[in-house]
């Protein structure tokens, strides 16, 4: 095989366009053949494996020259970047903090919080937390890498998230309507928090069957409530329909919250709950219920207060936006 | 980076954003990349092979250029020619170009 066969090879294993691959390499084949042809009949000598390696040496690099056709010579393009910023901090915070919780509370529930059996349960909390977030952020740039090559238009652009900025905005009152990304993005972040909680992705062994009973209602309104936060990032604003959804799940949050605050027995207490408290502890396994009972009747109190503020805010946007069309 | 590279840079910038439209005024009778690239450094405008080439495929692309394969001398070679949507253009690009002249002309003065 030639020279220049074999270097056409090379450039052809670099191409990253799927379609004109051959026709790329018949192209350069027959203007290296010209080049070299010309070269020839320049010095009045015939073509040689030196002439050869001169011209390619010139030509530069395969990786180089495969380069110049490649449509996509990065692996997220601009494109899709800014959202791809998004979710990644999205997944990378939520990750980190949901991991971050459950190290907290298996610390507290599965160590007396000193000696080896602590260090070790930090240890590798930590290292889990680490390594977790390494995959995430992988599988992020997966995904967003088959999505620049494989899906045409995503209904973003860049101009979604720059251009269509209006300067004249920074004059104005924010808009009622306008969404706040912080708050979304945190209420994500818990969201997911919560779904792993309550569906014992970490083994919590106080979750009694009185409480699983509550689980898929809350599970729809978790899932609702993500989507719906998603959708309101992409919108940027508030309108009917996103306000009575949220409408519509709060009271539902604040339903199920307050029927659970009148359920007994949400918590279950066996002794392998107590088997980490240690026996000199001056918190008997009277005390721990106790504990334990009034921090879910606290939590559920604190989801009733947010939710009614939430749907507080939901009903008076709604009354506004009506207002003013 | 040095001031040679620099100036090399914007240098490479400045030619970069006229070879679309030299490619195309050369085109109006058909001719092989290596052809092209031999008419544009004898009148004086020097492109590399790596811009050259991938710039004729996006132009074909975009429709302003038609390409046939022919057999000469036993060689296959790849002939470009300004297609009718190339041909709509560029004189709205010629025009383009005068009017960026006049006004750098005024500018450097």
């Amino acid at each position: 095989m030639k020279l220049i066969d074999r270097y056409v090879n090379e450039v052809g294993k670099r191409l990253l366009v799927f379609q004109g691959r051959e026709d790329i390499e018949k192209e350069l084949r027959s203007t290296l053949e010209d080049m070299l042809e010309e070269r020839a009949q320049k010095t009045s000598k015939p073509a040689d494996e030196a002439m050869e390696i001169e011209l390619l040496k010139e030509y530069g690099s395969p990786e180089q020259v495969a380069m110049t056709y490649n449509p996509h010579p990065y692996l997220i393009g601009p494109r899709i970047f800014p959202l791809f910023l998004v979710i990644m901090r999205i997944v990378l915070l939520s990750t980190t903090l949901g991991m971050s919780i459950v190290m907290v509370i298996q610390l507290i529930t599965q160590s007396p919080l000193m000696g080896s059996e602590f260090t070790e349960i930090l240890g590798n909390g930590l290292g889990n937390i680490f390594s977790t977030l390494i995959s995430a952020a992988g599988y992020v740039v997966l995904a967003f890498a088959i999505i620049e090559r494989t899906v045409p238009d995503l209904g973003i652009s860049k101009e979604d998230f720059n251009e269509k900025w209006d300067p004249a905005s920074l004059a104005k009152e924010p808009s009622p309507d306008s969404v706040k990304r912080g708050e979304l993005i945190t209420e994500i972040v818990f969201t997911f928090i919560g779904l792993a909680i309550i569906n014992e992705i970490f083994y919590f062994p106080i979750f009694s069957d009185e409480f699983r009973k509550f689980v898929p209602w809350i599970n729809v309104i978790f899932v609702t409530e993500i989507l719906l936060d998603i959708y309101l990032l992409r919108k940027a604003v508030w309108d009917t329909a996103t306000r009575l959804v949220k409408i519509v799940m709060e009271v539902g949050m604040i339903a199920i919250a307050f029927i659970m605050l009148k359920t007994p027995n949400l918590l279950i207490f066996t002794a392998d709950t107590f088997k980490h408290i240690p026996e000199n502890s001056s918190l008997g396994a009277e005390g721990f219920m106790a504990i334990a009972n009034l921090s879910i009747s606290i939590a559920l109190i604190v989801v009733i207060i947010v939710s009614a503020v939430d749907l507080g805010k939901a009903v008076i946007g709604l009354w506004r936006s009506n207002r003013k069309s | 980076m040095t001031n040679t590279e620099s100036l090399e840079n914007v240098v490479l910038e400045l030619r970069r954003g006229v070879i679309v439209l030299a490619a195309l005024s050369q085109l109006s009778t058909e001719q092989y990349g290596y052809s092209l690239l031999k008419q544009l450094a004898d009148q004086g405008l020097e492109v590399d092979q790596g811009t050259l080439y991938p710039l004729l495929r996006r132009l074909e692309t975009q429709g302003l250029l038609e390409s046939v394969w022919k057999l000469e001398e036993a060689r296959p070679r790849r002939y470009y020619i300004i297609s009718a949507e190339g041909k709509k253009i560029l004189p709205k690009l010629k025009k383009e170009w005068a009017d960026i002249v006049s006004v750098m002309k005024k500018m450097l003065a």
